[in-house]
């Protein structure tokens, strides 16, 4: 698309651009620098290079703390809630763009777009209480059905996005090979939606891999919390040793890290399709 | 076909789990919410209704009111700081050809890191004695400008805005371009015959024709402030003095420091109250101002 930018305009722009990615960048490369450093290290020579590679630091952080179990806990419940958003954010989606129920649709639709006005944080507190009505405090549960049910309504808004572009001359084959209602949505709808499927399902498992604030205030048990949660209280216990605290920083960052090298297209694309749409 | 859509055993069952889900753990808080707001309850005994004089509390609390004003200037620094500067590097971006999708990927990485990591990092950032910050005003001779940033009540709010900036600003930089390539080619051509280069494409052409997307990163970054609460219970807890103080951390700390769980939904209230107002607005707005057809 550009065609005619000078040289002089296209350097400068490369000049501000560089400050800016140096910006994101240093921040995080001074904490993996720093977390094979020891406090003295640091001190004196808070710039240059570890003089080598220690992982006194990540040996320390590991067995001295639960967050392998953390780790695990991230897991399952990132997991669990995930599958589940994305099992029930299908078929409400099929339902609403494909089946002739006009009003029903409409209502349904409705409700969900009511999300939109609400801030989660808003929340917090009421849910907090229901939580405990229910019996659900301090267990995986408190957090698998907030995050499922936060999940839903945006999940369904873009799967719908991409239903709405499938033609219906396919579902129609399937009807004359005798296929029931089930049987197109499981072998005709969720095989086409599939790259759709598999960006609504990072951008949901990145946010519950992510999300603190619930999971600070729902679980009380050190065994049954969350890297965030873990690494937050880890940051205050070690407030002053600076080489653990940012060992268990990069601990929790690697694996965001590494989703993102996989599936960065997915990513940006999922997240910008999301709040485009949101 | 017709048949097969009009299976209602079927539709009931792909309807009915979600939306379940769904109404009891996202809109039955709310209104539960409406329902403790007007009430007076410590959490433990059975609330009793005591009418508006919560939301009348809220009216005299000083407190509560920096807390709010606090949330006006997040929005303001949305609107006036953050914004421009995402505008202006996005047609940055887009204009350059080498390195595109290594800028592209670099600015957004921090927003899928999570907030409480951000949160801690930054913290570390504005230690007073190890930290990033300090160690580099010292080292360029500028020794009088270091802070204890999170402990001095005139910086630490900025402290908290910078770290919610670098969290975001990747995010909204990616939306805007994604607005920017959406651009039919023919018109920028158009454009630059009829003489429109550098800067002056860029504010005669380019950004109105992104305004739709403009709109929504205006949208998603005013309702931000709403999302900062873990960043500042993590970075300050709303102090020192409050200056830190948002609506959302002011509520947390009424329910489970205070127990006073009444009050505490009446701010909750307010909150959606406010973001709705506000959200609302900038959809009217953004509406009015979508008359833009290539």
């Amino acid at each position: 698309m550009p065609t005619k930018t000078k040289p002089k305009r296209r350097i400068l722009s490369h000049v501000v651009l560089g400050v800016y990615v140096l910006t994101v960048l240093y921040p995080l490369w001074f904490v993996l620098v720093a977390s094979m450093k020891n406090n003295t290290e640091l001190f004196n020579d808070p710039w240059g290079l570890p003089h080598q590679l220690d992982f006194t630091n990540y040996i320390h952080v590991l067995s001295n703390s639960p967050i392998w179990k953390n780790f695990m806990n991230s897991a399952i419940v990132g997991l669990v809630a995930t599958f589940s958003t994305i099992l029930l954010s299908t078929a409400i989606a099929y339902a609403v763009t494909r089946m002739k129920f006009k009003v029903l649709n409409k209502l349904v639709y409705g409700l969900l777009l009511i999300s939109l006005l609400i801030p989660p944080a808003s929340l917090l507190i009421p849910l907090y209480i229901m939580i405990k009505d229910f019996g659900l405090y301090n267990s995986h549960l408190a957090l698998i059905l907030p995050y499922t049910s936060f999940g839903i309504p945006l999940s369904v808004f873009i799967i719908s996005a991409f239903l709405k572009s499938i033609p219906l001359e396919l579902e129609e084959a399937g009807v004359m090979d005798g296929l029931s209602t089930y049987g197109i949505l499981g072998r005709i709808i969720i095989p086409l939606t599939m790259p759709t499927l598999v960006t609504v399902f990072i951008l949901n498992f990145i946010n519950n891999w992510n999300e603190y604030i619930l999971a600070s205030l729902f679980l009380s048990s050190q065994e049954l919390r969350t890297m965030p949660v873990a690494i937050v209280a880890f940051a205050d216990k070690y407030n002053f040793n600076y080489g653990a605290m940012t060992a268990s920083i990069v601990l929790s960052v690697v694996p965001v890290m590494i989703m993102y090298a996989f599936f960065q297209r997915s990513i940006i694309e999922g997240v910008t399709a999301g709040s485009v749409k949101g | 076909m017709i048949k097969i859509y009009r299976n209602f055993t079927a539709y009931f069952i792909f309807v009915i789990p979600a939306l379940l889900l769904y109404i009891t753990f996202y809109l039955t808080p709310l209104f539960n919410s409406l329902h403790y707001s007007v009430t007076s309850w410590n959490g433990i005994n059975e609330p009793v209704f005591n009418g508006f004089d919560n939301f009348a509390k809220a009216l005299t609390d000083e407190k509560f009111w920096v807390a709010f004003k606090n949330n006006l200037y997040f929005v303001a620094f949305s609107v006036f700081v953050q914004i421009p500067l995402i505008i202006v590097i996005s047609i940055m971006v887009s204009s350059v050809k080498r390195f595109l999708g290594f800028y592209k990927l670099t600015v957004f990485l921090p927003s899928i890191l999570s907030t409480a990591s951000v949160a801690i990092i930054w913290k570390f950032i504005f230690a007073p004695e190890a930290g990033l910050l300090n160690q580099l005003l010292k080292g360029i001779g500028l020794e009088s400008w270091t802070h204890i940033w999170l402990g001095d009540k005139s910086v630490a709010f900025l402290a908290v805005l910078v770290t919610n900036a670098w969290q975001w600003t990747g995010f909204y930089i990616v939306l805007v371009l994604a607005g920017i390539f959406a651009i039919p080619k023919e018109i920028m051509e158009a454009g630059e015959i009829d003489g429109a280069v550098g800067w002056r494409k860029a504010w005669s052409l380019t950004i109105p024709l992104i305004r739709p997307v403009i709109g929504v990163t205006l949208l998603l970054s005013v309702t931000g402030a709403m999302k900062a609460l873990d960043t500042v219970l993590i970075m300050t807890k709303g102090g020192p003095f409050g200056s830190t103080e948002l609506m959302a951390t002011y509520m947390y700390k009424q329910a489970y420091s205070l127990s006073d769980f009444g009050y505490a939904n009446a701010i909750s209230i307010v909150i959606t109250i406010f973001t709705a107002l506000l959200s609302l607005f900038l959809t009217f707005f953004n509406n009015k101002s979508k008359e833009v057809s290539y």
